[in-house]
């Protein structure tokens, strides 16, 4: 999945001269910050800025980065679910077993948990609600269960998942939506409202601006730091800035980097940098001319200053193969790209690709540092490259669907994505046997250290191949107001737990 | 009178419906498709057929535009694609943040055009008058955002006196903060249409005081400014009101971006926020409400002027 971008307008140009202004302004007038704040309130309020709102509250029906950042360990829970550096826990089930054949799972559910509206959690919840997901394939997570062939309830606290071949990929999407449990029967309309095991219960949701979180009284684990989070919804980064600076704001994320100077030690913010697993991919077209061939994806590749490109982004680290750090199989590939725009143009050159022309096609929100950086790059060795700028919709439709383009960015969120290198069909069109093999091995195994071992191969060969480029991994940059004390730092576009966070009120 | 108002009513309702077709076919053209947003990058092309279905997306074009139109004589908006909530009811909540900001922003922009207007009329030569005008040239000039952007420099971050973004959750049942909170969006949006507004009453000004009746009552005995005040104004009136019925469309525009910048949840906000996610039924709506209000606008300006102007009821 990717950030639902068309949400993200954005006005870089009056950003930069706002943003001008207030720096001057702020530095006649910043206040000393205030004395440090007592013991944290448990009746306390947070108020939370974050930038994309959720097209609906379905997590079952709707996919998106949004919904589940904010639902999935507050609101929801699943059997497991996974920490910041993408570590999987156990959750709803206190204890699981893994068979050593690697095609049984036995989960052992903890004691005393309630729904939000007083249900009981039992096995058979469990049983009722994957059943669904499998058999309904409009359900978010239906693919992911494809190896489970039976899910029982030998007893009210114990739930066995039976598989028709080992999966190393499902203990973590069960981490996701496709693990989530509802309870059986329940007929609350998940689109605007919400019932589940979580320590926070949904309180309001107003479409277009936030929504409230109490805590959960009857929560079965610790309870939660905070009696209630406000959330805000803030399209717009400077407005966010803004919200943050005027008080309205606990903790604001994600803080374009442009704009982090602003906040920065003002008012008693502090930054924090996050590490993710967003791939800012520039993809090729593999199936099409003249991209079809290595020695030319090689010399674009050769020809990005990675280095450079992260400074004038602002946040991010290099990343040069399919895998970030943060997943299994990662491991350093600086070697295979280094920037050398010589050796590109002797690359092209070979290929007969002297007076090359390209498009880049790119979702608008994205703005512009990323697109100017390539096209002067790529103008140094001697490659035309025109930029297509367009909404997000229309990427859906033209590249991702319709697979017609040449060069196309876009950040892709998801952990544990590289199967998209071993699908042909995939818009990358990588079409790569020994990949595809080489990754069926990998979830096929049992062994999670051997498994990596198989996904490391097989990313330094689609690396070697220059099926695409890694521009840079992300980063996310967070204001922490004073008082706030555990809020997470990485991985939270894709999962907040703010469970643990408490706010000390002055 | 009436049979003016009748042609002129049915003139509106054809309006309406030639703006409803084309709305509904640009909207189609637009490349995106709500179902593929809904799955999202890791759907199926089963899984987004299905949606399609479930949708209506299936459908020839002319029975979605009939299902629709029908529905909207009947007075149903239809309901969002994405979020299941109806059209009609969005909007109304909407409403509630919309229309007090455009109708501040309207006593704004008269707060500053009209006395500064007649003033630099009536000062025309001398250094205030000229200077009026000068500045109001200069603001008619600057864009909303950036006007926003500087105002909320000011007043919010620096000198603190009120907030920088956002509607207080609790709406209008604290009417103190709602109020608030419109403050700097509605000086935004209502200095610049406030300059542009200016030079349309310096104008009419001028060429009242050129006119004949007030050079009559300035010789029976009325200073200068009196016979302005009594005899020209009413006629300097007639022009704000058609300028300001055309300013509306604008103001309508100022508030799609003024919104964002301010982070209110408006009719703008969720306009700019339903196209992006092609949420088609839901623009579909929201386009056609706000066209029907400009197009109302016009219709009650051409009322007005018809009824006060005598020249145009023998026409």
């Amino acid at each position: 999945m990717h950030r639902f971008p068309t949400r993200h307008p954005r006005r870089a140009a009056v950003a930069g001269v706002a943003a001008a202004v207030a720096v001057a302004l702020a530095g006649c007038t910043s206040t000393p910050s205030e004395a440090p704040t007592g013991e944290p309130d448990p009746e306390a309020t947070l108020r939370l800025g974050l930038v994309l709102e959720p097209e609906n509250l379905d997590i079952r029906h709707t996919s998106g980065a949004a919904i589940e950042q904010i639902l999935i360990d507050n609101v929801y829970e699943g059997l497991v679910t996974r920490t910041q550096e993408n570590e999987i826990v156990a959750s709803l089930a206190e204890d699981y077993e893994i068979s050593e054949d690697g095609l049984t799972y036995t989960f052992t559910l903890a004691d005393g948990v309630t729904f939000h509206d007083g249900g009981e959690l039992t096995a058979s919840d469990v049983v009722a609600t994957y059943n669904e997901v499998r058999n309904d394939e409009t359900l978010i997570g239906h693919a992911q269960l494809a190896h489970v062939t039976a899910v029982d309830a030998p007893d009210e606290r114990t739930v066995v998942l039976t598989l028709d071949q080992p999966d190393q990929n499902l203990l973590f999407s069960l981490t996701g939506p496709a693990g989530l449990v509802f309870d059986e029967g329940d007929d609350t309309d998940l689109k605007t409202a919400a019932n589940g095991t979580g320590p926070f219960t949904l309180e309001n949701w107003t479409q277009g601006d936030g929504l409230t979180l109490a805590r959960f009284d009857d929560y079965w684990g610790d309870a939660a730091g905070v009696s209630a989070v406000e959330i805000s919804y803030i399209p717009d980064f400077t407005a966010g800035v803004n919200a943050a600076l005027d008080g309205s704001l606990d903790v604001l994320t994600a803080v374009q980097p442009e704009l982090s100077p602003q906040l920065d030690g003002q008012n008693g913010f502090t930054l924090t940098r996050g590490a993710t697993t967003d791939k800012a991919t520039l993809a090729f077209n593999n199936q099409r001319e003249p991209l079809d061939d290595v020695r030319v994806r090689e010399a674009l590749r050769l020809a990005i200053d990675h280095d450079a490109l992260i400074e004038a982004v602002g946040a991010g680290a290099t990343q040069f193969g399919p895998i970030p750090a943060l997943d299994p199989g990662y491991e350093d590939l600086s070697d295979v790209a280094p920037f050398d725009p010589e050796r590109a143009q002797e690359l092209l050159a070979e290929a007969g690709q002297e007076d090359l022309s390209l498009t880049l096609t790119i979702p608008s929100f994205y703005g512009t540092t990323v697109s100017t950086y390539l096209v002067s790059a790529f103008n140094d060795i001697g490659v035309d490259l025109k930029v297509d700028p367009v909404e997000f919709g229309t990427w859906l439709q033209d590249v991702y669907t319709n697979k017609d383009y040449d060069l196309s960015f876009v950040l892709h969120v998801e952990p544990r994505d590289f199967s998209n290198f071993a699908d042909p069909d995939y818009y990358f069109g990588y079409d790569n046997a020994e990949v595809q093999e080489l990754y069926a091995e990998a979830m096929a195994t049992v062994d999670a250290e051997e498994s990596a071992a198989l996904l490391a191969q097989a990313a330094r060969i689609v690396a070697e191949d220059h099926a695409a480029d890694w521009l840079y991994t992300g980063e996310t940059i967070t204001a922490v107001g004073q008082g706030v004390t555990g809020f997470p730092v990485d991985s939270i576009n894709s999962r907040i737990d703010l469970s643990a966070v408490t706010l000390a009120t002055p | 009178m009436i049979r003016y108002a009748l042609t002129r009513l049915a003139l509106l309702v054809v309006g309406l419906l030639v703006a409803s077709a084309l709305i509904f076919t640009v909207l189609r053209v637009l490349p995106g498709d709500v179902a593929q947003l809904i799955a999202g990058t890791q759907g199926s092309p089963e899984q987004i057929a299905r949606i399609r279905e479930e949708l209506g997306l299936n459908r020839p074009l002319w029975e979605q535009y009939v299902a629709w139109i029908g529905g909207v004589v009947r007075g149903d908006l239809g309901t969002s694609m994405l979020t299941g909530s109806s059209v009609a009811g969005q909007l109304w909540e909407k409403a509630q943040v919309t229309v007090p900001l455009g109708l501040l922003a309207m006593l704004v922009a008269l707060l500053i055009a009209v006395p500064f207007g007649v003033l630099s009329a009536v000062r025309r030569g001398r250094a205030d008058g000229t200077a009026i005008s000068v500045v109001s040239q200069a603001l008619a000039a600057v864009p909303v955002v950036w006007a926003g952007m500087m105002l909320v420099v000011l007043f919010a971050v620096v000198l603190g006196w009120l907030p920088a973004q956002g509607f207080p959750r609790s709406g209008w049942s604290t009417p103190d903060l709602a109020l608030r909170s419109l403050v700097l969006p509605a000086l935004t949006i209502g200095i610049v249409e406030g300059a542009m507004l200016l030079r349309f009453v310096r104008s009419a000004t001028l060429q009242a005081v050129g006119q004949d009746f007030v050079r009559t009552g300035a010789a029976k005995g009325l200073t200068r400014t009196q016979a302005l005040i009594r005899h020209g104004l009413p006629s300097v009136g007639l022009s704000i009101v058609t300028v300001m019925g055309l300013q509306v469309a604008g103001i309508v525009v100022g508030a799609v971006v003024i919104e964002l910048v301010f982070n209110l949840p408006g009719i703008g906000r969720m306009l700019a926020t339903d196209v992006g996610s092609r949420d088609l039924v839901m623009v579909q709506g929201e386009l056609l409400v706000l066209t029907g209000f400009v197009l109302l606008i016009g219709f009650v300006v051409d009322l007005v002027h018809h009824s006060i102007d005598p020249r145009q009821r023998e026409a």
